[in-house]
């Protein structure tokens, strides 16, 4: 007569248990759905009734009324399927009511009664991980990464329901057998030349700082920033779990071992609209760019080809680490934080140099207007990169591989880690003059450039920070010296000065 | 006789009512000058309207295109009082040519302008004068070095007459404000192709309101008068007729400048030019014109020697900055050839990072470098 099976639905980058309660009684023969299901969720109405048919099920022809408790929530997706069958099978007393104990349902059925996978299956399994979950084929993975207890795969509703009935055997998962073998990522050794292009990435990754590329097309500022992943430091657990949720969420490929091992990198043409980088749009919230390149690096190609308010909705996630998406029926805080790499052109024929360029003033001036001060100001690392040299490219000599590099990044980071508990680049300023005490020397240096007025109050703090990072790389934990705060000043190009150009 | 009536030309003298003729649409330098020097102001404002008859050449003028019907509309007593209310609003004079103080060495000119619209003191026409010029997309060197010509010119006493446009222009302009140890801030002579109360570049609002207070700015646009593109050949005329001596620091092989040494050499001014790395690309121009023969501006004393003035009392050639050391010395020669980034920079040297930035932040602080928007140049003089 009533049935209560476990599922769950998604928002944003958790899942939210569903108990799907089912009631078959006397009435008019019907099937409805209520508790606020969407689209796809009422569909299943038809696609559980086909499944059943099709796999010699008998249909109830009575009253079926399914409830997605709790009520007060929109649900959605199609996961519920499955649940929502075995419950009318109990309901309807083909099953007997001990087969929905401990037991979680997180599958779309076919018409034909097979079991499908489902978008977001990492969450929506941690969310009920205490029991046994049963998944579809391809879900099993993501299922296992998820950390549920128990994870069942079946091929299809006859199949599964023999299983519950301990008529036959669940199939074996294909995640079990993970190999350790890692994916490659594209390494720095691919890098000719371009010594100060590859000390920016260094210095980001070690510290944690915004980088933006400055330079002519074909200076390989793409080819620079794909290989930042591979000097980071390694995810730890949480990350990696908290990485494979998000992408999980919203169902971008996951890797073959079902969890995400390396930080990622995320770069969204410039055409991406306010919701695909922040989040949201569907019921379900799907997370956006800022998101899927959470504890990874988002790049952002051609920087002034993208809308002034997508970047600008950029802002409060490089402060906070959090994007918080706020719609009619839902508010949410989706993870954010990331790296932010971007490229740009120095003006719009692309050269740049002083003799070269044939951009007149106006036009100059029009395409810095694109870029917000406030974006820029968030910059710590602003480095020009120029063309590679010829000799460099038809050279047999490689650069420094990732390998090495990523061990100095480690080294720093933990030294940063251990000093303050966080990265350079969140170093509040009154940390500074305790985490990064300057010596006698760079004061000096900084002086002369805040007296020269070639740097800023707020510039200053963002060199201290830098000069921190490029200290620790060079083992220095404790004082940051002259030479630290030089690298930092060259690595800080204040592009303000091409408009006008007349100062 | 009636008295006169308010908004009637009569109420207003000569310099106004030309002021007014000038902003007739379609009135160029010759139409004005046939209007004003042939018939006088007044007369050719009632021409004009209609209340005169034409004769010969007016009529002629005024058949033009249907001219005469266009300036009867325009010509409206509202005109004269729009006019006569921006001249005192902007604190302009209005010179005729045959006013006693309107430049001699303008009126002189075959293509003087009639009416010319002052702000400041005209005195420094009366000094010799040197025009610097130059491109708007100057490189941080040439600008230096204009800055610098501006500064000891002022200082050997010689008027610098330049457009104030971007780049070369207000680099000169601004050297010549600079005071110096021993001289107070010279003289400039800023001619703009825009009327004095339109400022263009906005920018150099600032720059126009100093030259206008030291020296003098011109023009000959009416006030309200855009910046357009017609007006600065025209302008750059004005800047040859001027100058004694013109010098052109950067300029590529075609533009602003090149027009500005044609209009020299047809008034046989003397040109002169600053060499430039074969590089760089706006210092082809320049470059150019030393082919063609002009002679080269390495110092001031090159300038002073054309004009004929005593240079060896004008300056010390001592350079004021420090020697710099044989490390920041290699530096300085990798940049001499042309503009490098940080990146090419520490390449070509094959040094570490670090070492080249320290060396960069001593050589920036004495003055050997300057950086532009990523770009790093070597300064040859202080």
């Amino acid at each position: 007569m009533f049935a209560s099976a476990r599922s769950t639905t998604l928002l944003g980058v958790v899942g939210r248990c569903v108990d799907v309660e089912v009631h078959v009684g006397i009435g008019l023969p019907g099937f409805t759905i209520v508790g606020q299901p969407d689209e796809v969720c009422r569909e299943s109405r038809d696609r559980v009734r086909a499944a059943f048919l099709s796999r010699g099920f008998v249909w109830p022809n009575r009253r079926i009324t399914v409830n997605l408790a709790p009520s007060g929530e929109r649900k959605g997706g199609s996961g519920l399927d499955l649940a929502i069958a075995v419950a009318v099978l109990v309901a309807d007393e083909q099953l007997p009511p001990s087969v929905l104990d401990g037991h979680a349902f997180v599958a779309e059925l076919g018409l034909d009664g097979s079991l499908r996978d489902v978008v977001g299956a990492a969450p929506l399994v941690a969310a009920v991980r205490d029991r046994a979950v049963v998944v579809a084929a391809g879900n099993g993975a993501a299922a296992l990464a998820a950390g549920a207890r128990r994870v069942l795969v079946a091929s299809d509703l006859a199949h599964a329901v023999a299983c519950l009935r301990g008529d036959d055997e669940w199939l074996a998962h294909d995640g079990t057998s993970a190999s350790p073998a890692l994916e490659s990522l594209p390494d720095l050794s691919d890098v000719r030349g371009q010594p100060v292009a590859r000390l920016a990435l260094e210095i980001a990754a070690a510290g944690a700082h915004h980088l933006l590329f400055v330079g002519p097309p074909g200076a390989g500022k793409s080819m620079l920033a794909r290989r930042l992943p591979s000097i980071l430091p390694p995810l730890t657990d949480d990350q990696a779990l908290s990485c494979t949720m998000v992408h999980s969420a919203a169902h971008t490929a996951l890797p073959s071992t079902g969890r995400i091992e390396h930080p990622p990198f995320r770069a969204p043409h410039h055409s991406v609209s306010l919701v695909g980088m922040i989040g949201g749009g569907t019921a379900a919230m799907r997370p956006g760019e800022v998101s899927l390149a959470s504890d990874g690096v988002l790049f952002l190609d051609e920087l002034g080809e993208f809308a002034p308010s997508v970047l600008d909705a950029l802002r409060q996630p490089l402060e906070e680490g959090v994007v918080r998406v706020s719609r009619a029926r839902t508010t949410l805080s989706l993870p954010a934080r990331f790296l932010l790499v971007a490229a740009a052109n120095p003006c719009p024929c692309g050269s740049g140099a002083p003799g070269v360029c044939v951009c007149d003033d106006a036009a100059r001036a029009r395409y810095l207007r694109r870029f917000s001060g406030p974006l820029l100001d968030r910059f710590d690392l602003r480095v020009s990169v120029g063309l590679p040299h010829v000799d460099d490219l038809v050279g047999s000599r490689t650069g420094e591989a990732s390998a090495v590099v990523r061990h100095r990044v480690a080294v720093a980071r933990a030294a940063a880690m251990a000093r303050q508990g966080t990265v350079n680049a969140a170093l509040a300023i009154d940390q500074l003059d305790v985490a990064a005490p300057l010596t006698p020397a760079a004061r000096a240096v900084l002086r002369r450039e805040l007296e020269a007025g070639r740097l800023s109050g707020r510039g200053l703090h963002r060199v201290r920070r830098v000069a921190r990072s490029i200290a620790d790389l060079h083992g220095v934990h404790e004082i940051v010296a002259e030479d630290h705060v030089a690298l930092a000043l060259q690595m800080r190009t204040a592009l303000a000065t091409l408009v006008g150009g007349s100062r | 006789m009636s008295s006169p009536q308010h908004g009637s030309v009569g109420n207003y003298d000569e310099s106004t009512v030309a002021a007014a003729l000038a902003s007739l649409s379609g009135v160029g330098p010759a139409r004005l000058r046939t209007l004003v020097v042939s018939l006088g102001a007044h007369d050719a404002w009632r021409t004009v309207r209609g209340e005169l008859p034409a004769r010969d050449h007016i009529a002629a003028l005024l058949r033009d295109g249907d001219l005469g019907r266009l300036w009867c509309r325009e010509a409206t007593p509202e005109l004269l009082d729009r006019t006569a209310a921006a001249l005192s609003a902007g604190n302009m004079r209005v010179l005729l040519i045959d006013d006693p103080e309107y430049p001699p060495v303008l009126r002189n000119d075959h293509a003087a302008p009639a009416v010319l619209f002052v702000r400041g003191n005209l005195a420094a026409c009366a000094a010799r004068r040197v025009g610097i010029i130059g491109t708007r997309s100057a490189s941080a060197a040439g600008r230096h070095f204009a800055r610098r010509l501006g500064t000891q010119l002022a200082a050997a006493g010689v008027a610098v007459v330049s457009g104030l446009a971007r780049g070369i222009d207000a680099a000169a302009h601004r050297g010549v404000l600079e005071p110096t140890d021993t001289s107070p801030p010279g003289a400039p002579i800023g001619v703009v192709a825009s009327g004095l109360d339109v400022v263009y570049p906005r920018e150099h609002s600032a720059l126009w309101h100093d030259v206008a207070t030291r020296g003098v700015l011109m023009s000959e646009s009416p006030p309200g008068c855009k910046p357009d593109a017609f007006r600065f050949p025209l302008r750059n005329r004005l800047l040859a007729a001027l100058s004694e001596v013109l010098v052109v620091v950067e300029s590529r092989a075609t533009g602003g400048s090149m027009i500005t040494v044609e209009e020299a050499a047809k008034r046989g001014v003397t040109v002169m030019a600053v060499p430039g790395s074969p590089h760089v690309a706006t210092s082809e121009g320049a470059n150019l014109l030393l082919a063609q023969g002009c002679a080269p501006v390495c110092t001031v004393d090159d300038v002073l020697v054309a004009l004929g003035l005593d240079h060896r009392r004008a300056h010390p050639q001592r350079d004021p900055r420090p020697t710099p050391s044989a490390a920041d010395r290699r530096v300085v020669d990798a940049l001499l050839a042309r503009p490098l980034t940080f990146d090419d920079l520490v390449a070509s040297l094959g040094e570490r990072a670090v070492d080249v930035a320290l060396s960069l932040g001593r050589l920036e602080a004495s003055g050997w470098v300057t950086c532009t928007a990523g770009w790093w140049e070597a300064l040859l003089v202080a």
